[in-house]
């Protein structure tokens, strides 16, 4: 405890003698340039363009124009918006919790102080590296085949498999099976948080006679809340946000008959396939708003659920 | 310097209870940064410059870039066409800007939302009105471009309302590939493909089927294919598209059509859906006349000589059934691939961009190196120069076009703007439909309504 706080009251005593805080302040300003350049040039300029062009019919070939709220209105109507939002909804209620159980299961494996803890956590952690590339989404196109390595071990069992991929009902679970497996980067986050829970409420409990389960349950979970809710928020928005695997294993289709038509990768076909830019900012408007939604719900939900040992 | 201490990262190991209030603030501040930059990063836009580059290198000297998809034969082979036309022309130097099919058109309209348009471009001709209507491209018969050697009928391929937007490169035919070896090991002959009727072509996929081992087929899904059902529609004398870019079409017409080929999927000619989807997202290669696997694959006439290199065996090409069936024939000539000019070039690379593609169209010695690879070409002059030289495959290609030439009525019209979704379109009903999740009248009545819509 006492690390922190002297590091941060020698950093307080050095301020209040430094005599020039201007000077501090203008190299501050001075690091954080190139940081700002790129929020107003990469982000913030883009941004406010696509909120104008949300407005206007824009074809990338010639000059948009002002249509009013024409796009917002049309995706009301747009059956396969509709679409692409459910199968979006659907991926990310079944993949994120998924992810998260097999991050958490498997932090608490590595928790245990085993040997080689290094080489695990690094091995887990591959595929969150790896998994959104297209390398490993051509991978899985193969591995889920007709004729892929799945269905050869279903085949030792005497199990004739179907084309994982290439079938409607099928598609988006092994796009969900990608995403779930790629639960290394909250793994890693679970993995530190669990290392902040003090041995002391584990001895007290145990002396109490609780056992590992109840240990689990009325320690580990509550003092792992804010982690939890941490790794929600960030693997909602990213799933989101999924795109390279769904345009990859279909081929940049959303199909088979549009199983696999993630709310991005529709925004992609209309913005560069379908010359729809205009209607493709409204687009990505949209999916801002809903993720901004659904965070702001998850904060709010958080009150109920996650708790700060203050 | 509060600040400080908040934002602290948790400590590696074990760290005070105390920590948990740091932690649960940093927690909720990254979180709260994250869920912005994360979400805005995903919107983002075009602008709208139209800064061209400097175009000139002075001297009289020009460079011009020219943008073309395909395979990386077709970049070989074109790049050697290039520096063939370089040597010919002194003071053009073209640089070559290619990418695959897949990525192709999604890069090209970038390119040009950023102002970026290269001055010789290859268009499929389901974006030559988009590319027209939007004063992109030039018309090719002002800037200078000699059409003597080659036909009307080609070079009004590529003709919108009496202007000449682009031209060929080559053209082929939409066809069955067929592999005798299979037919034989049915027990059976390859019909005549002049006069069979779509009746005699299912009773004779459903019997190769039925003839040979589990896992051979009669012939791959075409119901994946927008050429297969132009001709349909055309037999019936319909056609996707009207002159004056509406749908000229009858959705019974459609829905017979997806009856038709469901049809042939419950009887075992074709594969089951899953399969079939599968086949026709993997591509050429992986076809069913590629692997042995099938009698009949539908392809463009071009494509013969990568089939028969894949499946190692002697293939030849077969009429669309139905062409005496009803009232006309439906097969047409359609350009491979074809040329246009920017129309945002300056005039100076405007007219090396026609001598570029006046080489690449009309010069024997650009036609040795090219082959039949951007389809056979157009002009009379070139084809016979480089007969000689093409491979077996080739020439059976060749043999068909020329046989089937005074059969066929004129091509289809160019295609409206917004035709370019029709190859998603008919991917998406087709699994719908093979999938029994709707019946062909829906599949029809839907393929109408988004067709309508992709053209309006």
């Amino acid at each position: 405890m006492s690390a922190l706080n002297e590091l941060s009251s020698l950093a307080r005593r050095r301020g209040a003698a430094t005599p020039t805080r201007k000077g501090d302040a203008r190299a501050a300003a001075l690091f954080l340039l190139p940081w700002f350049l790129g929020l107003a040039l990469i982000t913030a300029g883009p941004l406010v363009a696509s909120a104008y062009l949300s407005f206007t019919d824009y074809n990338l070939l010639q000059a948009p124009s002002f249509v009013g709220l024409e796009n917002f209105s049309r995706m009301l109507e747009d059956t396969r918006l509709h679409q692409s939002l459910a199968v979006t909804l659907v991926y990310v209620a079944v993949s994120v919790p998924l992810q998260l159980a097999a991050a958490l299961g498997l932090a608490l494996l590595l928790d245990r102080g085993m040997r080689g803890l290094a080489f695990y956590r690094s091995a887990f952690y591959l595929p969150s590296l790896m998994g959104g590339s297209v390398a490993i989404a051509l991978l899985w196109r193969q591995v889920f085949g007709k004729e892929g390595l799945v269905n050869l071990v279903l085949g030792w069992f005497g199990i004739e498999g179907q084309g994982w991929v290439s079938h409607p009902d099928y598609a988006l679970g092994t796009l969900i099976l990608l995403q779930v497996w790629m639960f290394g980067a909250p793994m890693v986050i679970f993995l530190a948080g669990l290392r902040q829970i003090p041995d002391m409420y584990y001895e007290a409990a145990s002396l109490d006679g609780a056992s590992r389960v109840r240990q689990f349950a009325s320690v580990t979970i509550p003092l792992l809340t804010p982690i939890i809710f941490f790794n929600l928020v960030l693997q909602v928005i990213n799933s989101f946000q999924s795109f390279t695997q769904a345009y990859v294993v279909s081929g940049g289709t959303g199909g088979p008959a549009d199983s696999t038509l993630f709310y991005t990768l529709y925004l992609y076909q209309e913005g560069f396939r379908n010359l729809n830019m205009g209607y493709a900012s409204a687009m990505a408007w949209l999916l801002l708003a809903i993720i901004a939604g659904l965070t702001a719900v998850n904060f709010f939900a958080s009150k109920y659920w996650v708790f700060y040992s203050d | 310097m509060s600040l400080l201490s908040r934002t602290t990262p948790p400590s590696p190991r074990g760290g005070p209870p105390a920590g948990g209030t740091r932690l649960g603030r940093a927690v909720r501040t990254t979180a709260v940064l994250a869920a912005t930059a994360l979400t805005l990063a995903a919107c983002g836009g075009g602008s709208d410059d139209a800064g061209a580059g400097d175009p000139t290198g002075g001297d009289g000297d020009v460079t011009i870039r020219f943008a073309w998809w395909g395979s990386d034969t077709r970049h070989r082979v074109t790049q050697q066409a290039l520096d063939l036309f370089e040597e010919k022309n002194p003071g053009i130097t073209v640089e070559a800007d290619f990418t695959s099919w897949a990525g192709y058109f999604d890069k090209l309209n970038t390119a040009v939302a950023g102002g970026d348009t290269p001055d010789v471009i290859t268009l499929e001709e389901r974006f030559i009105a988009e590319y027209a209507d939007n004063g992109v491209i030039a018309d090719l018969e002002e800037v200078g471009l000699d059409l003597d050697g080659i036909e009307d009928d080609y070079v009004d391929l590529g003709r919108i309302g009496g202007t000449l937007y682009a031209l060929p490169s080559g053209v082929n035919v939409h066809a069955y590939v067929v592999d005798p070896q299979i037919v034989a090991d049915a027990g059976l002959e390859v019909p005549d493909d002049t006069t069979w009727t779509w009746d005699e072509f299912a009773g004779f996929v459903t019997a190769v089927a039925d003839g040979t081992e589990d896992g051979v087929y009669g012939v791959q899904n075409f119901g994946f294919l927008d050429p297969i059902l132009q001709i349909w529609l055309r037999q019936h004398e319909e056609s996707l598209f009207t002159e004056d870019g509406g749908l000229g079409f009858d959705v019974d017409t459609v829905a017979d059509w997806y009856a038709y080929l469901l049809e042939l999927q419950r009887a075992g000619a074709m594969p089951d859906a899953s399969k079939a989807e599968e086949v026709q997202a993997a591509g050429v290669e992986q076809s069913l006349v590629a692997t042995n696997t099938g009698a009949l694959s539908a392809f463009w006439s071009n494509q013969l000589p990568a089939l028969t290199t894949s499946s190692g065996r002697e293939l030849g090409l077969l009429r669309v059934p139905g062409e005496q069936e009803h009232s006309q024939p439906g097969m047409y000539l359609k350009a491979s691939m074809n040329y246009a000019v920017s129309a945002k070039s300056d005039p100076a690379r405007q007219e090396a961009a026609a001598k570029l593609i006046d080489f690449l169209v009309n010069d024997p010695d650009a036609g040795r190196l090219i082959l039949s690879d951007r389809g056979l070409p157009v002009n009379a002059d070139v084809l016979a120069a480089i007969e000689d030289e093409l491979e077996p495959a080739d020439r059976i290609g060749a043999e068909f076009l020329t046989d089937l030439r005074d059969e066929l009525r004129p091509s289809p019209t160019v295609p409206p703007a917004g035709a370019g979704e029709l190859p998603d379109i008919m991917l998406r009903l087709a699994s719908e439909v093979f999938f029994e999740r709707i019946t062909p009248h829906e599949a029809a009545e839907r393929f109408t309504t988004e067709l309508g819509n992709a053209i309006s």
